[in-house]
């Protein structure tokens, strides 16, 4: 096989590109995972709704439940307003799927949330219709030249915002008391509540917080596909493979269990199989299982049940 | 958090299938069984009995993921996979080895459990989470392998022309005759769960879900037996497949989806997670709401996912549960706990 370097070069940038989406997909999974013990099937959703909320306020015309709507606001402002909207959406998210579940075991609350999935995706597609939708971008053009290079910016800023939100994140749990309080609900809830902290608060904020990631990676990635019911549905899978290839539970594995699988996709797909990229990342699950079950940074998993 | 699902989903074993009914019981089920043999008597509409059909063929697929997560406590959402493997080697062994239906639907059957084996040995070493993960990674990789290996599949196009099963020159080949073959399957497979449940697997499959590591410390071959109930899933997935290939004669891969393991474990969860009954019911009353639910046009599968988490929250042990608790209300047996 010929080996080129320029190739490999940009395989491997849009690789960290999509390993970054699944990382901070992995992140929102992990930390509503530390804080309530269940993981959150609908995170997928949490991708998918804003990007259509983006596209609603963003393009030319589009049509929503039937009529056609002329808002085209500027980008920034319409990036703002999705990232308010969503944090009403993950209150309400946390009222109605977690809270009424909370003392319930996880299997309830996992059935609740595949509910609110199954709601979600069926809703946009009534509000908006089952046509792709294409978002627009911040950059006017789709590839730039970097010496030999041709890299679409969008990976770059995907690549860039990524590695600010993680700064960010390490900043707020290390240094803030906020961070603290996530850190110590996540630990232990009940020694959490003793020492004073707002628990039933904290996991609002996590699912708050869980869902901005998801906003983030949504608006970030869907300018390079498009906005459909189902897209965040596989990215959600994949980073949910990720995280439990870096070691469920652990921040710095979701990291780099996101940004493992989507490189190793990626160059699988160029050199192995386009047809069966979409598996590749969970024969990584499924071997990583197998001989280190743990994951890269994990716990012992047999022992989490 | 608490790592087994019954405690909090079904609660107590108090179920219509196992409560004390006395000597009524055995005949309310030949009462049953009856009635339903009747049925397609009074039903001639054949969308309505190709409905009663596929209806009884999920009541299948979730039996099996009953005794999995119901009586193992173990989670799979990888029925949907099974169901294809049934449906594809039932479909490939008709039309292109030529076979008959019966000895397929037997072959469909083993083929799902023998993957079953295979999948399930590596898997069941993990548990809660971990194992749903992998065996919702064994679903994604199934429907792709049937989607891109084409020379067996036929892809995307799906495989047409199954035929019907048929005894001598009786061919099944309406939805009314072939009411009468999902009806024994249905029934046979509830009879196998129930002697399963009631005997020696059972009490170790409940041990394990009450507590793996006392059940492993009272002996019990945890492993070995959580591949049993592993394999017992698929093979009736497997089945099932089989039924629906030879039932619709046309089979395409996007049936068989991860989304469709997802209904199959809200039918079970619905129905009631540790009760055979529970499972036919949470199957036959989730695969007619969409139908109930039609004249809301495209909103239905919308009003789905929220009647989904209106029944999680408020019906916490399923319709059973529900059922058991209105029996009590009206009946006020005092050993009725």
């Amino acid at each position: 096989m010929h080996f080129d370097p320029v190739a490999n070069m940009q395989l491997l940038v849009s690789g960290l590109a999509f390993g970054s989406i699944y990382a901070l997909v992995a992140l929102g999974f992990v930390l509503i995972y530390n804080a309530v013990g269940v993981v959150n099937f609908a995170q997928g959703e949490f991708v998918m709704f804003p990007s259509y909320i983006a596209v609603t306020f963003l393009l030319p015309a589009i049509t929503v439940f039937g009529t056609v709507v002329h808002w085209q606001l500027p980008i920034v402002g319409v990036y703002l307003l999705v990232l308010v909207l969503m944090v009403g959406f993950g209150l309400l998210f946390n009222r109605i799927a977690y809270h009424p579940l909370r003392d319930r075991g996880w299997m309830p609350v996992v059935i609740s949330t595949i509910g609110v999935s199954i709601f979600l995706r069926n809703a946009a597609q009534m509000i908006w219709g089952s046509q792709p939708i294409v978002m627009p971008s911040l950059f006017a053009v789709d590839t730039i030249s970097v010496g030999p290079l041709h890299i679409r910016p969008q990976d770059l800023l995907i690549i860039g915002v990524t590695a600010v939100l993680i700064a960010f994140q390490f900043f707020l749990f290390e240094r803030t008391t906020l961070g603290k309080q996530m850190r110590a609900t996540a630990q232990d809830r009940a020694t959490a509540r003793l020492v004073g902290v707002r628990v039933g608060r904290i996991v609002a904020i996590t699912f708050v917080y869980s869902a901005l990631l998801g906003t983030i990676s949504g608006l970030l990635v869907a300018p390079l596909f498009t906005v459909t019911k189902e897209m965040g549905a596989l990215i959600a899978l994949k980073a949910f493979a990720a995280s439990i290839v870096g070691g469920f539970g652990s921040i710095p594995g979701a990291i780099v269990g996101g940004l493992a699988i989507g490189v190793i996709e990626t160059f699988g797909g160029f050199y192995i199989s386009s047809a069966y990229v979409d598996a590749i990342a969970f024969i990584i699950l499924i071997s990583v299982l197998l001989v280190r079950p743990q994951g890269l940074f994990g716990e012992r998993v047999a022992e989490k049940a | 958090m608490t790592s087994n699902p019954n405690v909090t989903l079904s609660g107590p074993n108090v179920t219509l299938s196992s409560s004390k009914g006395g000597a009524s019981r055995p005949v309310a089920i030949a009462v049953l069984i009856a009635v339903l043999a009747l049925l397609p008597a009074f039903v001639h509409s054949d969308y309505l009995l190709s409905l009663v059909d596929t209806a009884g063929i999920y009541a299948i697929v979730v039996m099996g993921l009953g005794i999995l997560l119901g009586f193992a406590g173990q989670l799979s959402l990888a029925q949907a996979a099974f169901l294809g493997i049934g449906a594809y080697t039932s479909g490939w062994l008709t039309t292109n080895l030529g076979w008959p239906a019966w000895p397929s639907m037997g072959a469909a059957m083993m083929m799902s459990a023998l993957v079953g084996l295979a999948v399930g040995y590596p898997c069941l070493r993990l548990s809660g989470h971990y194992l749903a993960l992998a065996t919702i990674g064994f679903g994604i990789i199934t429907q792709l392998v049937l989607i891109n290996w084409k020379s067996v599949t036929n892809g995307s196009d799906g495989m047409g022309n199954i035929p019907p099963p048929q005894i001598g020159s009786f061919v099944f080949d309406s939805y009314g005759r072939y009411y009468y073959i999902v009806l024994v399957a249905v029934l046979a497979c509830a009879y196998v769960a129930w002697r399963i449940k009631t005997t020696r697997v059972g009490r170790a499959l409940e041990a394990i879900r009450e507590n793996e590591i006392a059940a492993r410390a009272t002996g019990i071959d945890a492993t070995r037996y959580k591949i049993i109930a592993f394999v017992l899933a698929g093979a009736y997935a497997g089945l099932a497949g089989s039924l629906l290939a030879h039932l619709t004669k046309f089979i395409s891969p996007d049936s068989y989806s991860f989304d469709q393991s997802v209904v199959f474990l809200v039918m079970l969860i619905v129905g009631g997670s540790a009760s055979i009954s529970g499972a036919i019911l949470g199957a036959v009353l989730l695969w007619f709401l969409p139908e109930v639910l039609r004249p809301l046009k495209t909103s239905y599968i919308m009003v789905y996912g929220a009647a989904v988490v209106a029944m999680v929250v408020f019906m916490p042990r399923g319709l059973v549960g529900l059922l058991d608790t209105l029996r009590t209300r009206f009946t006020r047996r005092p050993d009725a706990a």
